[in-house]
């Protein structure tokens, strides 16, 4: 019985050692392998590359993010309650209060596309690009905007037959795009494009029809910041694509000076005696 | 002598040299010169660009 037990204390300290001895050269194997492991984790976790694509890409979204911030501040988007069935594919939504929404991504990509196009024409001194303004907020940006690019602005009347008629003195000879702001307010312009065959690039809201338009912007063309931003935005892109310019940054020229300084009537300060007058007369009432 | 027929690229009819069509180079891509007939262009047709598919106006 003695000599049995001792066998198998015997045996069982020889397993032990084995498992030792197994557990050791696994140790070992680990350790080297993890050594290894390590050094090729270190250079895959080397996340430099990763994070400045993070950043580029942050970025992009902060600009989305701060483009759509500047069109939904200047009132881009808002139309009228007149929808007209032209303007049906660039709508949006309707408000509660009856007012169509413009879809901002259709205004925003075809502002590029029109920038595209005008930089094909754009040439210092001039008269190939013809903008047109009858409306008193869309003065000052089509001035401010013809100044940046050397274009032709017609801001007052605009005398008939300047693009027909080559007696008159006020005839444009070389009209290569006209571009007006309203098609209902600026239409003898308009049809005087259509007779000369010269194509025509319009703002269009939501009641305006596409009679006599080559290419709409869908935007805002009644608010004086919608208005100075299209302009600006155009004039930015048009310097882009021309190559004067190299990024959205160095565009010398601020959002203010695109915008009319006119100020509403309803805006305009009143003097007390005439506050008191509109109060006594409301309550006549 | 063989005249070369412009066609319209809304309604596909042949432009005649008298009306008051219009011509220019696509907006998008600027390679294809699209061609409006004179009823198109008054009644405000969409017209399609042969190469990038630009629809406008």
């Amino acid at each position: 019985m003695a000599k049995k037990k001792s066998k198998d204390t015997e045996s069982t300290e020889e397993k032990e050692k084995k498992d030792d001895k197994i557990d050791l050269d696994f140790v070992d194997d680990f350790v080297e392998d993890d050594f290894i492991d390590l050094e090729e984790e270190l250079d895959l976790l080397d996340t430099e590359d990763l994070d400045k694509e993070l950043e580029l890409e942050e970025k992009l979204i902060d600009k989305d993010e701060a483009q759509k911030q500047l069109y939904l501040s200047c009132g881009i988007h808002i139309g009228t309650k007149l929808l007209s069935g032209d303007a049906r594919r660039f709508i949006y939504r309707q408000t509660n209060y009856g007012l169509y929404v413009i879809d901002l991504t259709q205004t925003d990509k075809r502002l590029k596309i029109v920038a595209k196009f005008l930089s094909k024409y754009v040439e210092e001194g001039s008269d190939r690009i013809i903008v047109s303004s009858v409306r008193r907020y869309g003065k000052e940006p089509v001035k401010k905007f013809c100044e940046v690019l050397g274009c032709r602005a017609i801001v007052n009347r605009f005398i008939p037959g300047s693009l027909t008629n080559p007696i008159i003195d006020t005839y444009v000879k070389d009209a290569s795009v006209v571009v007006i702001i309203d098609p209902h307010a600026d239409k003898v312009i308009l049809r005087e494009a259509q007779l000369a065959r010269i194509p025509v690039v319009s703002l269009f809201d939501t009641d305006d029809t596409l009679v006599g338009i080559d290419l709409a912007v869908p935007a805002n063309n009644r608010g004086k910041k919608a208005l100075g931003l299209v302009f600006w935005i155009l004039a930015r892109q048009i310097m882009l694509e021309l190559g004067k310019i190299s990024s959205e940054d160095e565009f010398p020229y601020t959002l203010e000076e695109f915008t009319s300084k006119i100020i509403p009537v309803y805006r305009q300060e009143q003097t007390p005696p005439q506050q008191r007058q509109q109060r006594q007369q409301r309550q006549r009432r | 002598m063989s005249l070369k027929k412009n066609t319209c690229f809304c309604c596909g009819r042949a432009i005649a040299p008298y009306e008051a069509a219009v011509h220019f180079p696509c907006p998008q891509c600027g390679d294809v010169t699209i061609w409006r007939c004179e009823r198109c262009r008054a009644m405000g047709k969409t017209y399609r660009c042969l190469k990038c598919d630009f629809e406008g106006p």
